[in-house]
């Protein structure tokens, strides 16, 4: 069922000048079905982007597999394989930055049709049929992308990843740049896309507002070892890993009586991951730490179905806090704050004097 | 109309107002075009002690604001109208060597991205040696001393060494300490938070937000609060103004603030926080076709992504009102709670 | 103790460095027309006096091997005679690199002296009038040829006021130059205590090093004013005003972060004066390095040539490692 599966990844890359390497991936496994979606979460030098790189065949892994639809990518199989082209593709965290600036929206967005070497005719119908599908205007099409906002760039980006239909499309930070209503538009937009032609998403972030909206499940990430997976309702009510708790605490809704959970403050910064901590990566800075911790390196224990952790002391910290959810907590306020506005019966669109602006 | 309610504000928090903004625009002229309107009638008070938030999107005009209070408006433009009022010295009447001497030393900032901000070629010790010196005349010696001092107050690790490095050693949280504790060095009595959290790692953020909290409320300093993250001042912030394109659409404290917002786009901006699909799709407008629509120059600014946009939103500029005692909108139309 | 092993790296790459570069001048040489039998022989030279005469110089092996010949000499630090002085040229660049060394070194000391204060002012005084002239000074001396320039200083400073030296030379020719140390006679005249010979020598230079120095400040202000632009849009000079630092200690910080740019303006300037100034040197009879060299390019004479490629790029190659070591005691970043 899977059509992603990694298996053990590793990706080092030798520092120039000098015999130590930056250990970025340290065996990463995990699989993404038809149609799902999988984030992975973590904060900078977590490796998550360095994953998405290697799912799409742009950096050779050290070590480990990378399955794509029952054959294992690599060197000479990669995302520009004729045989691959247009079933894996990317939308990158800068859209300012990966649009072609002297290219009119319409030439980008057909970028990767014209590589699949399709006739002019049909493309021109594709082309408009992806920008309708994400709500770009026709009119946008003959512009530039500085012409237009970043939230739209963003809009554009999508269109370009999803006109070949992909299989999978690694989303690699696709929100962080963008304002926080850019952000939720577009995460709406990547679920109603998915919803329509079923593509499964590998969604690389470090949002968790956005991470906990559209992903089915999560893999927390701590320098390049997946910490914490399971389902995403799950891990957001009952996190067992004391990073996935620090990282979920830091979340901050609007509604000041929200305090996230917070029994767990981690002291200090990632460490480098070129001098990695010998046992528990996350040793030095948990507040929960044995010495067990510092002498060897935890295993992966299942803590129910798809959910598996990497902590000796999983049991406690899932029991630290039984109503941790704070993003159920927000939901009845916001539900009476945002029900407030709406026309009765609530009716889902835009008020009639406003359609045709 | 937005004076007189701004004095009001003042009596109900009770404390003197420390800042005070009135009617400020800032403009900048263009060539063959009509001048760019970057503030719009910005009124704002803060008091003694208080931390304000300031809530808006890029080029919303939140960082501008920033500046017309440092008087640091970048060419071309000017504050072409209105008044910045600190501890009752209207600042527009100060001249320049005065207005240097307030800042870093009355007014400090903490911006984002500190590692491109602090001068690569010199010492944290000597960065913040600089603003010591050159405000509080202290000599050599006590520099070192006040410097190392302000270092373990932010609490980095190991601040002896720290002092002697340069900002390329550091990684993101302790730049952002080190340029908090400069902000400190002269004990302010206003500080502005520019964005100062927005390019660190979350659990690195929440560190940061603690830390500026607790050295704000010890010290009983105002800040402004500048950010694009409502998230943020729900939990850091004693009242909210959500400023966009220029101008300031809602104001009020934070109690109130978040248990009944009444301008539609402060109710977007809450929306995109939401599990509801229904609820956020509506105020998103998800099913609208994008056009380019930025802020409007006729009638409400905001009516090109209002999903309650009517007639007289077209035509009529709103002026902010005070809806309800210290609570203050901009909106002809404000979103009614039974 | 990093900065001793990149030293050694660079000085490990120096001999091929310096090998490279005299096989492609070598062969371009061979590539200009012009039998150098036939000049120093003139034009009634018999047949058989040209051939015995190829053969002495070793024409009339292969060029790889005439290349050999020449490299194995130059190892043993013999750069081979110059059929024009009879001098070998080892003896001939010692009188002239010193004399072309001193007034390159002179004029970009004044054209720094000139460029940077001037860059930094036209930086700071944005808009202004000052920047204006700053801006036209830049322009005018870019665009004005050296040699022209110093022909109407002559002109003006020797023909009309009479208060310089004739350009003829380095020193007048009554005037016993000082006992040759360094080759620079400034130098020397001090070391021997000669202060009549170098009261001549300084009015000798006035002229030249007015010349280059005027003209090459040019790019030297443009790149200072250019970066001290950028460094005052940086982020770090708008944080320094919002901390309210002075504003001159906000052009120091400027200024310190455009030093590297600086540096390597002059770097090139210099490594490109000791060939460059050539037209300047034949306007003064400076007898210096670059007129050798040229003399030698028309009349077919190798050894100078080859001699002056040697010098200026070892030389090159000691302004790169020194501009290197400027950098890594400015940025902490290199270190």
């Amino acid at each position: 069922m899977s059509i992603l599966t990694v298996d053990e990844l590793v990706q080092h890359f030798p520092i120039g000048g000098s015999k130590s390497v930056v250990r970025a991936v340290n065996g990463v496994s995990f699989s993404l079905d038809k149609g799902e979606t999988l984030a992975l979460v973590g904060e900078s030098g977590s490796g998550k982007t360095t994953i998405g790189r290697c799912v799409l065949g742009l950096i050779e892994p050290t070590g480990g597999r990378i399955n794509f639809d029952g054959t294992t990518l690599g060197r000479h199989r990669t995302v520009r394989s004729p045989e691959l082209r247009g079933k894996l593709q990317l939308v990158f965290q800068e859209p300012a930055e990966s649009l072609n600036p002297r290219m009119r929206v319409f030439e980008q967005i057909d970028e990767p049709l014209r590589a699949l070497k399709m006739p002019r005719a049909d493309r021109e119908a594709k082309v408009r049929l992806a920008a309708r599908r994400v709500g770009l205007a026709e009119s946008l099409l003959e512009r530039f992308p500085t012409e237009i906002s970043m939230g739209l760039q963003q809009r554009v980006g999508v269109a370009r990843a999803m006109i070949s239909e992909p299989e999978i499309v690694v989303l690699d930070e696709p929100t962080s740049a963008l304002d926080p209503t850019a952000r939720a538009e577009i995460i709406d937009l990547l679920i109603r896309i998915q919803r329509e032609l079923g593509t499964a998403y590998l969604f690389i972030s470090h949002d968790l507002s956005a991470v906990r909206h559209i992903s089915h499940r999560i893999a927390v990430l701590y320098l390049g070892k997946i910490v914490e997976q399971g389902p995403s309702a799950k891990l957001f009510a009952q996190p067992s890993h004391p990073y996935s708790v620090a990282l979920l605490s830091s979340v901050l809704l609007p509604n000041p009586r929200i305090k996230s959970g917070g029994k767990i403050r981690l002291s200090g910064e990632i460490p480098s991951p070129i001098n990695l901590p010998p046992a528990c990566y996350l040793a030095g800075r948990c507040p929960m730490v044995i010495d067990r911790c510092r002498e060897t390196m935890p295993p992966v224990e299942m803590v129910a179905d798809n959910h598996s952790v990497r902590c000796y002391r999983h049991k406690e910290v899932s029991e630290l806090d039984k109503d941790f959810d704070s993003f159920a907590r927000f939901q009845s306020e916001a539900d009476r704050i945002l029900g407030a506005g709406i026309p009765e019966p609530i009716k889902i669109g835009i008020p009639e004097n406003a359609g045709d602006r | 109309m937005s004076e007189a309610a701004n004095s009001e504000t003042m009596d109900q928090t009770v404390a003197e107002p420390l800042l005070e903004c009135d009617g400020v625009y800032v403009t900048f002229p263009r060539y063959g075009a009509e001048e760019a309107v970057a503030l719009r009638d910005v009124s704002l008070t803060i008091s003694r002690g208080e931390v304000l938030g300031l809530v808006g999107e890029s080029g919303s005009g939140k960082t501008m604001l920033a500046r017309a209070i440092m008087r640091l408006i970048p060419q071309p433009g000017a504050i072409t109208s209105g008044s910045v009022t600190f501890e009752g010295t209207n600042l527009g009447e100060l001249d320049p060597e005065a207005l240097r001497r307030m800042r870093g030393r009355d007014i400090a900032m903490i911006i984002s991205n500190p590692r491109g901000e602090l001068d690569p070629l010199q010492t944290v010790g000597q960065q913040i040696g600089n603003v010591l010196r050159y405000h509080l005349d202290l000599n050599s010696k006590d520099v070192r001393e006040r410097a190392l001092d302000l270092l373990k107050q932010v609490s980095i690790p190991d601040p002896q060494r720290r002092l002697d490095a340069y900002p390329h050693e550091l990684s993101g949280g302790m730049a952002q300490r080190v340029v908090i504790a400069i902000a400190l060095a002269c004990s302010p009595r206003f500080i502005i938070s520019d964005d100062a959290t927005s390019g660190l790692d979350v659990t690195v953020q929440a560190q940061v937000l603690e830390l500026i909290r607790k050295l704000v409320s010890e010290r009983d300093t105002s800040m402004m609060f500048i950010t694009r993250d409502i998230g943020i001042t729900a939990h850091y912030c004693d009242r909210i103004a959500i400023i966009y394109a220029g101008e300031i659409m809602e104001v009020a404290d934070r109690g109130v603030f978040f248990d009944d917002p009444l301008h539609p786009y402060t109710v977007l901006l809450l929306a995109a926080f939401a599990q509801n699909e229904r609820l956020r799709r509506y105020w998103l407008g998800e099913d609208k076709v994008r056009e380019n629509s930025g802020p409007s120059a006729v009638g409400c600014a905001f009516q090109n992504r209002c999903v309650r946009v009517q007639q007289r939103c077209l035509a009529e500029h709103p002026v902010l009102t005070e809806h309800r005692p210290g609570h203050f909108v901009r909106c002809h139309f404000p979103v009614e709670r039974p | 103790m990093q900065i001793l092993s990149y030293i050694g790296r660079r000085l490990i790459f120096v001999a091929p460095q310096l090998v490279g570069i005299l096989l492609v001048t070598f062969l371009l040489l061979k590539l200009i027309p012009g039998d150098p039998a036939v000049m120093m022989l003139g034009p009634f030279a018999t047949d058989e006096g040209l051939a015995r005469l190829r053969t002495e110089l070793g024409l009339d092996h292969s060029i790889i091997k005439q290349f050999g010949i020449y490299l194995w000499r130059v190892i043993h630090w013999d750069l081979g005679t110059s059929w024009q002085t009879t001098m070998p040229v080892t003896s001939d660049l010692a009188q002239r690199f010193p004399a072309t060394l001193e007034l390159v070194t002179l004029s970009l000391l004044l054209a720094l002296s000139i460029g940077m204060p001037l860059g930094v002012i036209g930086a700071r005084s944005k808009n202004g009038i000052i920047r204006k002239l700053v801006e036209y000074y830049g322009l005018a001396a870019g665009s004005l040829p050296d040699f022209w320039f110093g022909l109407v200083l002559i002109f003006i400073f020797y023909t009309i006021l009479g208060v310089v030296p004739a350009p003829l030379g380095r020193i007048d020719f009554t005037i016993i130059p000082p006992p040759e140390v360094t080759g620079s006679l400034l130098i020397d005249s001090v070391i021997s205590g000669n202060w009549l010979a170098l009261r001549n020598a300084l009015g000798h230079l006035i002229l030249p090093v007015l010349t280059l120095g005027l003209i090459n400040a040019a790019p030297i202000l443009k790149m200072t004013m250019s970066t001290m632009d950028r460094m005052l849009e940086a982020d770090f000079s708008r944080y320094a005003e919002m901390c309210g630092l002075p504003d001159r200690v906000v052009a120091r910080k400027a200024l310190r972060n455009s030093l590297p740019s600086v540096i390597t303006i002059v770097s090139v300037l210099y490594g490109f004066l000791i060939g460059g100034a050539v037209l300047v040197e034949i306007v003064f009879s400076w007898g210096g390095a670059g007129q050798y060299a040229v003399q030698g390019v028309l009349n077919a004479d190798l050894n100078p040539v080859l001699g002056f490629v040697l010098y200026s790029a070892i030389l090159s190659l000691v302004i790169y490692l020194i501009v290197d070591l400027i950098y890594f005691a400015i940025d902490p970043r290199t270190r």
